[in-house]
């Protein structure tokens, strides 16, 4: 257990500030390494790492996907005092719908310390996609956190196409780019409409979850499907695409973020709103980067991290990408965050259908491979940095393995419902964005 | 200054006509529909060989199975089945390839469950889509409160358990005891293809099998995930409340 180690702050390093080198993703057989430096804004794939005991917070809590027994998603914190006993919340309850258990140690009101514990929902995905030729593997990746799918496949195909060497279309490029962000702004808008159901915005809620609703009917034109799968796919149900149905998609995008401008500024004035989120479940700069948070959780901490700008892949380098920040740490903070990205993702929207290649075959080279054979992608999924670490041989997966945003956040989130009360549990919960599909695989 | 009274008035009423109207377009992107052969003469034994999941066979197309991965358009077969193929045994949900996307004929309710149901929904392994399907009834275009369908917080105030998911060893337990915690008359939907026969992921080794052989399933509820239509048929025919369709209507 870390649980006396991880109080202490990142030590100085020289000019006086903080160390802010941060751990994404180690590979489990000790290749290579990726960090993000924080302070030159750039991605670093280290060979053959000296992995730091100040790595060891993000390494030892992040990549559990697979392991199919009951597990802490976050280190334990002992807690005992008079009338002190663990309140098992999971892993079937409606207030979070997913299966997952939360342990609280309290004596009643107060949240002394909680231990998230995943593995109820193992999929056994990462393990059964060996062997699988590439396009059925992509079939159970896009099903291993269905509100996720875009953000899955496309950093899953981009790792294969990194390990084959293969150029894409540019085309494919742009319809993974137009998949991802309109799936931002749907679950963006699943978080808010969950933070107002949970704190009893009952109007608020309402407009919000039809807002989403309409989001997903968009992706159900478009792509034939309304969670996506089979979108990002060789022979997947047919896209449409074509000059006319973009400009009708671009229109009804118009619409859509001229009705969220509206929500999010009445949600702004509710007092009662604001009340819940403000100061709830804080999360400080240094343990957002000593614990590798990423997404929202890390934008809200002040850190300006966003793959889309800091690991730029086609068409993401060429279009401006706004990557809000916020200083305060708090589930409003985190909402803030997610809200300017809404708008972020209607503009990357708009200038990906302004801008849509034309029918020519212009391809994008693959990233070079990690090592004969292996691709590592990143993509920015709507709660932050996802790496997909896969080896292929004969169009075959040999071995995959990822790091998805929500295994790196479930400490940040163990951490600021420290001291927090049990009613605001819904509010910290739903404002990281953590999913327990994506966790567990 | 603009208000939510105000927002909401200019919104206006969103909620679907569904049951009294058929399913409109919006409701049904082309996957809410299972794949039917387009004509008599469709090579059934191709088609199986491009299929995945093994949906399609010499039997025809088993619903139960197929996770609406579009493989089999190119053999002949288009997304053409009906919205509402919700099913109250899973041998209804095999459709023979000879006789195309017949009507499932309604069956007589459970006799103790009808009029207004309580529902709560169980995740025992599923990629989360499900879920979200399933809590969007509550949102105002489907809005299943209207037809006296509510969720519930507590499996003891529930006469419905909702499941979704590819039943994980993990879950065995917690989906048991949810199960005996509701009081009886009790029903089942296994809500998607993941609960009914493993969806995409059946034959992993490790996971348990179907939902059926766990508890007792009163409705099935096929798709990858099903359109919210198709789950709100599916708790409709529980009830014995389904949208009676007319002649020559799919």
């Amino acid at each position: 257990m870390i649980e006396s180690a991880d109080d202490t702050p990142p030590a100085p390093g020289k000019g006086g500030t903080a160390d802010e080198r941060a751990l994404a993703y180690a590979a489990d057989d000790g290749t290579f390494a990726l960090y993000n430096d924080y302070r030159r804004g750039r991605s670093e794939l280290v060979r053959d790492p000296a992995l730091s005991p100040t790595d060891e917070p993000a390494r030892s809590w992040r990549v559990t996907a697979g392991a199919d027994r009951p597990h802490a998603l976050a280190p334990a914190v002992e807690v005992e005092g008079y009338g002190v006993f663990t309140f098992p919340y999971g892993p079937i309850s409606m207030g979070v719908p997913e299966a997952g258990r939360f342990d609280v140690r309290t004596y009643g009101e107060r949240v002394l310390a909680l231990a998230p514990v995943g593995g109820f929902k193992s999929r056994r995905i990462v393990a059964s996609i060996v062997g699988l030729p590439v396009a059925d593997a992509a079939l159970r990746v896009e099903r291993l956190a269905g509100n996720l799918s875009a953000a899955h496949v496309a950093a899953f195909l981009a790792a294969v196409e990194s390990a084959q060497g293969l150029a894409v279309p540019s085309a494919e490029l742009w319809v993974r780019a137009l998949a991802q962000e309109l799936q931002r702004v749907y679950n963006h808008l699943h978080v808010l409409a969950r933070v107002a159901e949970a704190a009893a915005q009952n109007v608020g809620l309402a407009q919000t979850h039809a807002l989403a609703e309409e989001v997903l009917r968009v992706q159900g034109s478009v792509f034939g499907h309304r969670w996506l799968f089979g979108a990002l796919l060789p022979n997947g149900p047919a896209r449409r695409t074509d000059p006319g149905a973009r400009r009708t998609l671009a229109e009804q995008l118009r619409h859509l973020a001229r009705e969220f401008e509206r929500l999010w500024a009445l949600f702004l004035e509710s007092r009662t709103f604001i009340d819940r989120i403000q100061s709830t479940a804080p999360v400080s700069r240094a343990d957002a980067v000593r614990w590798g948070a990423v997404g929202p959780t890390l934008r809200a901490c002040g850190v300006d991290w966003d793959d889309r700008l800091r690991v730029p892949t086609p068409p993401y380098h060429d279009l401006f990408v706004a990557v809000p920040r916020e200083t305060g740490g708090d589930a409003l903070a985190r909402l803030t965050v997610r809200a300017e990205e809404v708008r972020g993702s209607f503009l990357l929207l708009e200038q990906l259908l302004d801008r849509w290649p034309g029918a020519g075959t212009t391809t994008e080279p693959a990233a070079p491979p990690v090592a004969p054979g292996r691709g590592v992608a990143r993509v920015e999924a709507p709660s932050g940095d996802l790496v997909y670490d896969v080896r292929v041989a004969d169009g075959r997966v040999v071995a995959a393995r990822y790091r998805s945003p929500s295994q790196a956040n479930w400490p940040l989130f163990a951490r600021g419902m420290r001291d927090a009360v049990f009613t605001d549990f819904h509010f910290a919960f739903e404002s990281f964005g953590l999913v327990f599909a994506e966790t567990d695989g | 200054m603009p208000s939510w009274i105000q927002q909401s008035i200019a919104r206006g009423i969103l909620t679907t006509r569904y049951p009294q109207d058929p399913p409109s377009e919006a409701e049904t992107p082309a996957t809410a529909r299972a794949p039917v052969p387009t004509c008599g003469t469709v090579p059934l034994d191709v088609a199986a060989t491009h299929c995945p999941v093994g949906a399609i066979g010499p039997a025809g197309v088993d619903r139960g199975k197929c996770i609406r991965c579009a493989r089999c358009l190119p053999d002949g077969f288009a997304f053409s089945g009906p919205v509402e193929a919700a099913a109250r045994s899973r041998a209804e949900l095999v459709v023979g390839a000879a006789a195309p996307s017949p009507r499932v004929a309604p069956t007589a309710p459970l006799a103790e469950i009808r009029r207004s149901l309580h529902v709560f929904l169980v995740d025992v392994g599923s990629c989360n889509a499900c879920n979200l399907e399933v809590l969007a009834l509550a949102n105002p275009y489907y809005d299943f409160s209207r037809l006296g369908l509510f969720f519930t917080n507590s499996p003891r105030h529930a006469d419905v358990l909702l499941v979704v998911g590819v039943p994980t060893p993990e879950m065995v337990e917690p989906l048991r005891r949810a199960y005996d915690a509701l009081p009886a008359p009790k029903a089942v939907v296994a809500v998607g293809v993941c609960p009914i026969g493993g969806g995409a992921f059946a034959g992993t080794p490790g996971l348990v099998g179907a939902l059926a052989d766990l508890v007792p399933v009163d409705v099935f509820v096929p798709g990858c995930p099903p359109s919210p239509v198709a789950v709100l048929d599916g708790l409709l025919r529980l009830a014995g409340r389904e949208r009676r369709t007319t002649e020559g209507e799919s």
